[in-house]
């Protein structure tokens, strides 16, 4: 015998709290069983119920069995359902269903049962009689509709015909005399029954099969039905609501929800309402509950509850196993320093590509931006645009290349073609779940809503001081839901504290390093502000763009060796400038200089329009290449034009020097060739380099150290990996390009044409240019480190493709055995991370 | 026809357009723009400066909406305003939920893009759809019976539920096609054109009466 002494009958009747000990389990009690079940277990306060485990449910639509368990719950609560109590409140039924497993598409709860004679007992105050009627109404209306097959469209006149809830009651009771199949139950045992009908009416309809079909459940799924009793009292005394464990904002613990006063109308959480800061309860307790059941689940938790003069009980339970990245990495984190967990498990938790939604662009700060208006941010993103004030301006504003901000007070389908064309949307009215918010989040336009403080006057936007004209530049932040003046700088925020302890862990796990692909200062900086442990790739074909692109084409095209010269000249001093602020933000760590590698297209006037003379046009129709992907670039073009590599290391020796005697930094300086296929292209190449070398350090006095290494891009390349390892102190996989040829893809075209209809066929399982080709092109990254390593032990291998930021490809770079990952800034937090998932999986492998 | 035309005449040049441009009219400004080659309608509305045709976009101008506006409006004494009214105040506590839940269906609670790769949740908020389209139903009939045009949107919802439960989820409410969102949209805006409210107006009426407050 247990200690608590509530009659056990036959019919099978589970009090909360009371199932696990009588063997029970989640097939019998379902989910809700055993959520109280859990609550009851902890001790905790839960309300006076019970359960009708699964095989009872269909002998439950008998009276009689109803009558039992109201008998039960009765003793339970020392409460007379269907009486008033000493305070004034009324005692009623809630019946609720729930499956073995989380399911949606259950029956709504039934709010109200017990109501006798299906009349508000005399001598309710107003208020509380309004509760009781609306709830009611909902509970009534169900089971004339599913119990007694009252057609729906005659109940739904009723609740046209009659605004008050109180008046529809008794024209719903006469209705199922006169179209019901029988009359409308009065007794409280006989509502329980006919409502637990009701519930296995619906369960069963075809709106409910949809369901579990939607949900791959199986189609008999059963359920089991929950009873429990409410006292309904005066509507200010009581209330009901819910609280989530942590702020889903920033992912940190604190209690937070809202609580309605009066009785619940429906099983749904309602996300207005009060604060929890003011329960009258005070939030105490339930932080407590909520730590409590955080550690013991190890998920976040939402909690029902209600409260009334009796106090509060916790009426529902519910495990985000789905929580965002944000709240379950704050969870995981905290957890550890609980001492629940260990620092594996935080790491191995938490999933890479997850992270990702915390690094989403938004505007990067310097604290001298002109906020324009607050508003709520209800579609994420951010975007930069001018204003337009009406659709018709975004529309043709947009027409002439701009990138538009619609700016209207609301919008309505008529302003489609302008929300369209905008980059960004911006209402004054409207909230989360207007039509700008809805439409923009549809075509995945960044939005804020309710941005009250903006006015629109004269063909401007005036917020408080601040004017901008239509047309002038706006920034905003569909996050944050802040409008700026002007322009913002937008970029990947920077890890928040929760999980850049998360990923010190995961750093102390892995063994893969994790390098980043960044051309310029600032995307280092975000690099090593992301963790970086060094450039991995640094692309030299930006700096040869812009104003600098006569100088280019003067090299390409020129039929003098005075005009060449002087051009390379210039060249070098420029990109010592670009080299001397990327080393800065590196500091002592190693950075990879990728000398040119822009196909020659890039360079050229794309017709002969564009020449500076007659010679150069003759030369442009000479250099045109059918396929310049495949043409002259790389370390071709360096070859036919013998001044370019040495002038760009000319720049980039010089900045060394610049930074290790002017700065006292030291940073490891690896010079990659690209493009190389025949092993003497490398050696060539070398020795123009060396020289350089050699000339900048005799000028300056100062002797500086670099690596040599190669891309290895091309098949051949990877074949003959041992010959390049006899000069080459590094190799670095540029996947991007050993992809396309490893396959023969073309990827700007089957990424266009082909690539869908291939994954739609089952010929691929992903694009091979964002998960690495595990049995193709990994195979010939295997021989070449293979062959690598037998010629040079210690050579350094990485990869440098875009594959370099994926979880998948970074898993088979760990069984490759690579040194390092080099992926774009944004994603190092992702590698980091996967890297070590990789090297806890080997280790388990 | 009443009054209405003579109005309509002082305006734009409304005596050359056949009954049938007119719908055309009426019908884009209740969508706000159509995709697609220009019909011969939409032509003869361009050239009366009554509809843009920018590329494939064909919208109307100010004047194409004021006049489509006045199209619709119903007199404020007619016999069945009364009647469209209370029904109008039914309809927009639905409205509300039914843009909740269009929220729900695009953003999960906690912020996030909901990716649909949860199927308990879509499968959550499909079928609190069907709530709300059980509470549509008698509420387009309603208005139906008073101005048979608009017992129309009970099949184009349907047809909207028909294709989300085929399986391609932009059904519900991706704005670039007639999903339930779209149409149901092109319903609450007709009835605005048609009662002659503004949607400030509209959205404060909806704000007191989803707070209990009546009209």
């Amino acid at each position: 015998m247990t200690e608590r002494t509530f009659p056990v009958d036959d019919v099978g009747l589970v009090p909360f709290g009371m199932g696990l000990e009588r063997g029970l389990d989640e097939r019998s009690l379902c989910t809700r069983g055993i959520e109280l079940e859990t609550l009851a277990g902890l001790g905790l306060p839960v309300g006076a119920g019970l359960t009708v485990p699964v095989p009872n449910v269909p002998g439950f639509t008998s009276p009689d069995r109803a009558k039992a368990a109201i008998r039960l719950l009765e003793s339970m609560s020392g409460r007379t359902v269907g009486t008033m109590t000493e305070a004034g409140g009324v005692v009623l039924l809630r019946l609720s269903a729930s499956a073995p497993v989380e399911a949606a598409g259950l029956p709504a709860d039934l709010v109200c049962v017990g109501l006798r004679g299906a009349q508000i007992p005399e001598g309710v105050p107003g208020r509380m009689a309004a509760d009781i009627a609306q709830a009611f109404w909902a509970t009534a209306s169900t089971i004339a509709e599913h119990s007694l097959d009252v057609p729906g469209d005659d109940v739904a006149t009723l609740e046209l015909d009659f605004a008050n809830p109180a008046d529809r009651i008794a024209p719903l009771v006469a209705m199922c005399d006169q179209k019901g199949t029988g009359p409308f139950p009065l007794k409280a045992s006989q509502q329980v029954a006919a409502g637990a009908a009701a519930m296995l009416a619906r369960w069963n309809s075809p709106r409910a099969a949809r369901a579990r079909r939607k949900q791959n459940l199986a189609p008999d799924l059963p359920i089991a039905l929950h009873l429990e009793t409410v006292v309904v009292t005066d509507h200010d005394d009581e209330g009901h609501g819910h609280a989530y464990s942590r702020d889903l904002e920033t992912g940190q613990f604190a209690p937070n929800g809202a609580f309605r006063h009066g009785v619940r109308q429906s099983g749904e959480r309602h996300a207005i309402g009060h604060p929890l800061s003011k329960l009258p309860e005070g939030v105490e307790m339930l932080t407590g509950v909520l730590a409590e059941l955080e550690g013991r689940l190890r998920t976040p938790v939402i909690v029902d509850f209600e409260y009334g003069p009796h106090g509060l009980a916790l009426v529902g339970l519910e495990q985000m196993r789905r929580a965002s990245a944000r709240v379950s990495t704050a969870l995981s984190v905290d957890l550890v320093t609980r001492g629940i967990s260990d620092e594996i498990h935080a790491v191995a938790a938490t999933r890479p590509e997850d992270i990702l939604e915390m690094l989403h662009p938004q505007p990067k700060l310097t604290g001298t931006e002109v906020t324009l208006v607050t508003g709520l941010g209800v579609s994420p993103g951010a975007a930069v645009g001018a204003v337009a004030l009406t659709s018709e301006e975004a529309v043709s504003l947009a027409e002439n290349g701009d990138s538009v901000i619609l700016v209207m007070s609301e919008t309505t389908p008529g302003d489609l073609p302008g929300m369209m064309a905008a980059r960004g949307i911006l209402t004054v009215n409207g909230g989360s779940a207007s039509h700008a918010a809805v439409v923009a989040r549809g075509m995945g336009r960044p939005a804020i809503c309710g941005a009250s403080g903006l006015r629109m006057v004269d063909g401007a936007l005036v917020c408080g001081d601040v004017t901008v004209p239509a047309g002038e530049t706006i920034s905003i932040d569909g996050s944050s839901g802040v409008a700026y003046v002007g322009a913002v700088r937008i970029e990947a925020p920077k890890p928040s504290p929760s999980l850049t302890t998360l990923l010190g862990w995961a750093d102390d796990v892995r063994r893969l390093g994790v390098r980043a692909n960044a051309d310029n200062g600032p995307d280092a900086d975000v690099a090593m502000n992301n963790g970086a442990e060094g450039i991995g790739l640094c692309r030299t074909e930006h700096q040869f763009l812009g104003d600098r692109l006569p100088l280019v084409r003067r090299v390409i095209l020129s039929h003098d060796a005075d005009a060449e010269e002087s051009a390379l000249a210039a060249l070098a001093d420029a990109q010592r400038e670009d080299f001397r602020e990327l080393l800065l933000a590196v500091g002592d760590k190693p950075v990879t200089v990728r000398l040119l590698d822009a196909p020659m297209h890039e360079f050229l006037p794309s017709s002969a329009d564009g020449a500076e003379n007659e010679h150069q046009a003759r030369m442009l129709d000479q250099l045109h290449e059918e396929n310049p992907m495949l043409g002259v670039r790389g370390v071709r073009l360096a070859l036919m034009h013998e001044g370019l590599y040495p002038a760009q290391v000319h720049g980039l020796f010089n900045a060394w020097v610049d930074v290790v005697t002017q700065e006292g930094i030291h940073p490891e300086l690896e010079v990659m060739i690209p493009l190389v296929s025949i092993p003497d292209e490398l050696v060539m190449t070398l020795r123009l380099i060396r020289r350089v070398n050699q000339e900048v350090a005799t000028k300056t006095g100062v002797q500086i150290p670099f690596k040599i290494g190669t891309m290895i891009e091309t098949p051949r390349a990877a074949l003959l990996a041992d010959k390049l390892a006899q000069w080459a102190e590094f190799l670095s996989f540029g996947t991007n390009d050993l992809t396309q040829l490893t396959y023969g893809f073309s990827r700007d075209d089957v990424e266009r044409r082909m690539l869908g209809t291939y994954l739609e066929k089952g010929l691929l399982t992903a694009s091979p240019f964002a998960e690495l080709d595990e049995s193709g092109v990994a195979a010939l990254m295997a021989i070449a480190a293979d062959r690598a390593r037998e010629v040079r032990p210690d050579i350094k291998i990485g990869i440098c493709g875009e594959h370099g930021g994926d979880p998948s490809s970074i898993a088979i770079c760990e069984t490759l055995g690579l040194d390092y990952v080099s992926c774009s800034p944004s994603r190092i937090p992702v590698a980091r991370l996967a890297a070590a998932h990789s090297a806890m999986a080997a280790a388990r492998a | 026809m009443d009054g209405t035309s003579d109005r309509l005449r002082k305006g734009k040049n409304m005596a050359d357009l056949t009954d049938a441009q007119r719908d055309v009219l009426v019908a884009l400004v209740v969508r706000g723009m159509a995709r697609g080659e220009a019909s011969a309608d939409h032509q003869v509305l361009a050239e009366q400066g009554l509809v843009l045709i920018k590329g494939p976009i064909i919208m109307p101008t100010p004047d194409g909406t004021a006049l489509a506006g006045e199209q619709l409006r119903m007199a404020h004494d007619a016999a069945e305003r009364e009647r469209l009214m209370a029904t109008f105040h039914r309809f927009l506590p639905v409205n509300r939920q039914l843009r909740d839940l269009c929220t729900a269906w695009q953003v999960r609670p906690d912020g996030t893009p909901n990716d649909h790769s949860d199927d308990s949740y879509d499968a959550d908020v499909r079928d609190r759809l069907d709530d709300i389209d059980d509470a549509v139903g008698p509420l387009i009939k309603r208005f139906g019976e008073d101005l048979p045009r608009l017992g129309v949107y009970r099949p184009r919802l349907t047809t909207a539920l028909e294709k989300l439960d085929e399986g391609d989820n932009a059904w519900f409410a991706s704005p670039l096609i007639d999903s339930y969102h779209t149409v149901w949209m092109h319903l609450h805006q007709e009835l605005l054109l048609t009662i002659g409210m503004t949607r400030k107006e509209d959205e404060e009426l909806e704000e007191r009466l989803v707070a209990g407050e009546g009209a």
